[in-house]
């Protein structure tokens, strides 16, 4: 899935990712593949993003960012995006 | 004619202000590109904040629930006005031109803002000197927030502002703030912040892209539409946790406060790009002065050796 995760200073994540793990409002959700659409509140937290292809020496590489609030939108078509503030 | 030690006194002194006025307008461009990069840099966020407000709103098509307090349009009886300046002056007409709007504003509104309360605020420690000149009800000020504006710096103004709206210290919330047209051109704006009007807000996301230089071809490159592109069908798939109402909230916080850390980085690269200007000019002026003071400086010398000689003429026909 195209996972896009955008702040006010800069884009901090753009690309395929396997997974993204985050803490919302109603709970800690996952995001894989095929996720309905969805529009959530996010709470300050760590946001993990785990990349589509593995790489050739460190395997899957996992991304973390730590986050005060934001919002996460599951789009139709594969498409994560989300705003947040640092 | 001036003597030629006085003369010489005075040229070195126009040099030194030319070159310190050089250095200044070296700086303030330095600082106007990176306002402006910040700026550009929180596009993606802004246009995907508008984005998700117009698919949350657009499912509120059956008004099952309200929406939040900071979208709705009260009976206004209290105003706060916000003017946005600089901390520093040397900056052209930058701060004058802010006031005159405002001043434009208050007298053409009188009769309409009469019978309302004011209330104002100082971004800027021109703005605070103004306003307490003209003796009026400052509620705070924030001044001295330096150049490179980041999210941290706004919050404190954010916050207080959408606080007081909440708690009805004021109805509505006008800003004063310049608008960064291009490098060469800044022109004041007015602006009614609260309540938020998603029309208003897209507004500040459209002119983050100035009309001309080096980022104006931006337009083209990305499209952009803010009109929601699917169909209606699509959007009611849609789940929404824990429920519209809350993420609307929240979502119209944050876009609050994106747009006035827009407004405010806007007023920055535009105090850049006029202190640049003005120290253009000055320098400009500073070296046509010099060249005229060089020029008058070598014709007293000249004439000095001319006296000279013929003294030293006169002097040897006299002795023969």
């Amino acid at each position: 899935m195209k996972v896009s995760l955008y702040s006010l200073k800069k884009i901090l994540f753009q690309g395929k990712a396997r997974l993204l793990n985050c803490k919302t409002m109603a709970g800690e959700i996952t995001v894989l593949d095929n996720h309905a659409s969805l529009i959530t509140v996010l709470t300050a937290g760590v946001i993990k993003i785990v990349e589509e292809n593995p790489s050739a020496n460190s395997g899957l590489k996992q991304h973390f960012y730590p986050i005060k609030s934001g919002f996460l939108e599951v789009r139709q078509g594969n498409e994560v995006r989300c705003i947040i503030e640092e | 004619m001036d003597s030629p030690q006085n003369i010489k006194k005075r040229l070195k002194s126009v040099k030194n202000i030319k070159q310190i006025t050089k250095a200044m307008e070296l700086v303030s461009a330095v600082k106007m590109r990176k306002s402006q990069q910040i700026a550009l840099d929180s596009r993606p966020y802004a246009f995907l904040a508008l984005d998700l407000l117009a698919t949350v709103s657009s499912l509120n098509q059956s008004s099952r629930w309200q929406f939040p307090e900071l979208f709705k349009i009260r009976k206004i009886n209290k105003v706060l006005f916000v003017l946005v300046s600089s901390d520093k002056g040397l900056a052209g007409a930058f701060n004058s031109s802010v006031f005159k709007k405002f001043e434009q504003h208050m007298q053409r509104d009188k009769e309409k803002y009469q019978s309302e309360e004011k209330f104002f605020v100082a971004v800027g420690e021109k703005s605070a000197s103004y306003l307490s000149k003209k003796a009026v009800n400052i509620v705070k000020k924030f001044v001295q927030s330096g150049d490179h504006t980041t999210p941290t710096q706004v919050e404190p103004l954010a916050d207080f502002i959408v606080e007081g709206y909440l708690e009805k210290k004021w109805d509505r919330v006008v800003i004063f703030s310049t608008h960064f047209r291009s490098a060469l051109k800044q022109e004041p704006h007015v602006r009614r912040i609260l309540p938020i009007d998603f029309n208003h807000i897209k507004e500040t996301v459209q002119e983050i892209i100035p009309e001309r230089g080096k980022f104006a071809d931006l337009i083209k490159e990305h499209d952009i539409s803010f009109v929601p592109k699917n169909s209606q069908a699509a959007r009611k798939e849609y789940l929404i946790e824990p429920s519209p109402e809350k993420v609307l909230l929240k979502l119209a916080k944050h876009l609050f406060f994106m747009q006035i850390y827009h407004l405010i980085l806007e007023a920055n690269a535009s105090e850049h790009s006029a202190r640049r200007l003005a120290m253009k000019t000055a320098s400009d002026n500073a070296s046509d002065l010099a060249s005229a003071l060089n020029l008058q400086y070598n014709k007293s010398r000249q004439s000095a050796i001319t006296k000279e000689i013929i003294e030293i003429i006169a002097g040897a026909e006299a002795l023969s």
